[in-house]
């Protein structure tokens, strides 16, 4: 009671002494001092080229990266949030975003979104995560599917198939040409928590976006215990069946020379996979992407978005710099450098992909967002912390990835364990 | 008068002086020391009222009763982590007890390169324990470690897969474990052989008692106040086993390997539940004192025995 009295107290202080410091700070020179998890690789060239933009417009660049995973990001945003100073920006999603919210105060973007006119142009169940309390306090910037498929040239050829699979029955038959046609294993698969997660919620929203949403995303309980579900666990069971069983928790990179050389066939992996397939040498022709699987046909995206929260200052120069920020990240020249580096494509729908700097998988993939906007088949993802909260998301994946590893786990049990797992984590 | 003054000051100044003198060592020993417990006991009774609050993301204060370790208990995380610590520490310390017991009485028989062979049992205790993980994982992976070596070398059928099988994973921790610690054992149990007094192997010997016997009856009994330290110590290590696992198989094939301190991390910094997170830890710290308390007091009634002696 007293913290949200304290809480509401601050946001209209903030209300009231943002939009004046705004104008006043044009004078002094922006600066801005942003943690994120981005240090190598594609991810660390794209945050660094944004920095020079950043520096271009006449800003002060303070990046400090914390490589590993997210969570390692997170935890050194708690220790800034705790000691009373947090960064001006920092990396965050879903709805981290919302819980994040709530432990310190964020800056109110409303006027800069409304003088970009951003919202029009960002996928509605998007823009949602992003302006918890129904104020835009943080930025999507690139979003990828965490559901696209990647077909090995050699491994098709193996099959004698050539048609892209469309529906969960086309790509069991197309596995089992591929096995029949000496493809050791056809799925390309990594042993990691994510991994396993994304092979249960690809079966799933694949099968069924309808009952995704209802049990996964809202954990209706009907839905969590449904025919829908148990058959997306006897998918994900024949998928695991066709991996390598070697692999321990080893990344699905471990296994891209296996997959181009046609050793193993297929890999269901977030677009992000495209740019570690160039990153290691191997060339656009060795793989074709299209999107998942989808048994009404009609693509079905897995939303996975990065974006950027903005943490209130007092000092003139780190609010120029919110500024600053946030009206790059809402920039489309800028969105379309920074997918172009990674491999993502850009937050904004009114992004013109057919120029050189594309490939035809990001052109595939920014096609399956817009038909699945369309017939309200994008959903968010799971695996990936799009849907819940940490704890929730890894109380649930505890249970997919021990049903992954372990097949002597039948569905039924899975499901009911699924259940207990929401029950508990609540 | 003056005498009565020089009198009164003589006991008494070479006390003080004394202290004086001696300030700067108690100065050395008392401020860490009371700084470190200070520190240790503020950060463990700070962590058990934690354990009592609705914190999640960041500590906030309030009063959720025992609902925490409720909810810790109740998960199937803690639950395999529980299990698998009670088979991991029971197997890991009784196997590194033996081998290092074995090592100990092999190099005690006066064998030629003794130092150089105590070093290379020694030194893999100098390995940290994100080395000793990794390079187990590679050795243990049936893909690439020792079941491809003997498959490649014509034992096609040869099956070594417990790393990848959620039934047996635990083994390959207490494998990677006692690898790494049974040089430790050895150490300590050698140092005791060599203490034993040489008097009564002598007297055995005239008795006409072989080698075995010498050590079943004579040796060995002499070795338990040293075993007790070595039983102690490991239990210690198990309890608070982390980045073994967590190099080795980082909690899986699934959730099979999880250990408690691997559940504590996870709540707290992965998952965003400090109360959750503290209530696990409290529950390790209960473990590590259902282990600690019995050998203190066993430390207790050895000492007070020797005295009465």
């Amino acid at each position: 009671m007293n913290k949200i009295s304290r809480r509401t107290m601050l946001a209209g202080t903030a209300g009231l002494f943002v939009a004046p410091r705004l104008s006043r700070a044009q004078a002094v020179k922006p600066r801005l001092t942003v943690i994120s998890q981005w240090s190598a690789g594609s991810d660390g060239a794209a945050i660094t080229a944004l920095g020079k933009k950043f520096e271009e417009k006449g800003g002060i660049w303070q990046h400090s990266p914390v490589p590993g995973f997210t969570t390692e990001m997170m935890n050194k945003l708690r220790a800034q949030i705790i000691a009373g100073d947090p960064p001006a920006c920092s990396q965050l999603k879903g709805p981290e975003i919302a819980a994040w919210s709530k432990i310190a105060p964020t800056v109110n973007l409303d006027d800069l979104v409304a003088a970009a006119g951003y919202e029009k142009v960002v996928a509605p169940d998007l823009a949602k995560l992003h302006k918890p309390g129904g104020k835009w306090i943080s930025l999507p910037l690139q979003i990828y599917a965490t559901n696209m498929l990647f077909l090995s040239k050699r491994a098709m050829d193996k099959a004698k198939a050539d048609k892209l699979p469309v529906t969960w029955a086309d790509f069991n038959a197309l596995a089992e040409k591929m096995k029949a046609g000496g493809v050791t294993y056809p799925i390309a698969n990594g042993g990691t928590r994510p991994d396993d997660g994304q092979k249960f919620e690809a079966s799933f929203a694949g099968m069924s976006p309808t009952a995704y949403r209802a049990g996964i995303m809202n954990l209706d309980e009907t839905a969590l215990k449904g025919p829908e579900i148990k058959a997306a666990f006897e998918q994900t069971r024949k998928l695991a069946n066709w991996m390598d069983p070697n692999t321990g928790a080893q990344p699905y990179a471990t296994h891209l020379k296996s997959f181009v050389d046609g050793d193993m066939g297929m890999l269901i992996m977030g677009g992000w996979a495209q740019g570690v397939l160039l990153n290691a040498g191997f060339k656009l022709d060795d793989f074709i992407i299209t999107p998942g699987p989808s048994d009404n046909s009609k693509p079905v995206f897995l939303l996975n978005a990065d974006a950027f929260i903005f943490w209130q200052r007092s000092e003139p120069d780190l609010q120029a710099g919110q500024k600053l920020m946030a009206q790059l990240v809402m920039d489309p020249a800028i969105q379309t450098m920074y997918s172009q580096i990674t491999g993502s494509i850009p937050v904004r729908t009114d992004v013109d992909l057919s120029g050189a700097g594309w490939s035809d998988g990001q052109r595939t993939t920014a096609a399956a967002l817009k038909n699945a906007v369309g017939n309200n088949q994008a959903v968010l993802s799971l695996a990936h912390n799009m849907a819940h909260e940490n704890g929730l998301t890894a109380a649930m994946i505890d249970v997919i990835t021990d049903y992954v590893k372990n097949k002597t786990v039948t569905p039924d049990q899975a499901i009911t364990r699924l259940a207990e797992a929401v029950e508990g984590a609540r | 008068m003056t005498d009565a003054v020089a009198a009164a000051a003589r006991p008494g100044r070479p006390a003080t002086s004394g202290v004086i003198r001696r300030l700067p060592e108690y100065l050395i020993i008392w401020v860490p020391l009371l700084l470190s417990a200070g520190h240790l006991v503020s950060f463990a009774l700070w962590t058990i009222w934690i354990s009592f609050t609705p914190s999640t993301l960041v500590p906030v204060s309030g009063w959720v009763g025992l609902r925490n370790y409720t909810a810790v208990m109740a998960t199937r995380n803690w639950k395999i982590a529980f299990d698998n610590l009670l088979l991991f520490g029971s197997a890991f310390v009784l196997l590194s007890l033996l081998t290092g017991l074995a090592l100990a009485i092999l190099i005690d028989q006066r064998i030629r390169g003794e130092n150089v062979l105590r070093s290379i049992f020694l030194y893999p205790l100098a390995v940290s324990f994100v080395v000793t993980g990794t390079v187990w994982s590679w050795l243990l992976n049936p893909g690439i470690g020792i079941q491809k070596l003997v498959n490649d070398l014509g034992w096609t059928s040869f099956r070594f897969d417990w790393l990848v099988n959620g039934d047996m994973a635990i083994w390959t921790i207490v494998i990677a474990a006692v690898w790494q610690s049974s040089g430790f054992a050895m150490a300590l149990f050698l140092a005791g052989l060599r203490s034993v007094d040489a008097d009564l192997v002598k007297a055995a010997q005239i008795d006409g008692a072989g080698p075995i016997r010498m050590y079943r009856r004579v040796i060995l009994p002499t070795l338990w106040p040293i075993t007790v330290t070595v039983v102690v110590i490991q239990l210690q290590f198990a309890i608070s086993t982390f980045d073994l696992v967590r190099a080795l198989t980082n909690g899986g094939p699934g959730i099979a390997t999880q250990l408690p301190a691997l559940v504590v991390y996870d709540l707290m910094f992965q998952r965003g539940v400090l109360g959750r997170g503290a209530a696990a830890a409290v529950m390790m710290l209960l473990i590590l004192l259902a282990v600690l308390l019995p050998y203190a007091a066993w430390r207790y009634l050895q000492r007070r025995r020797a005295t009465h002696a």
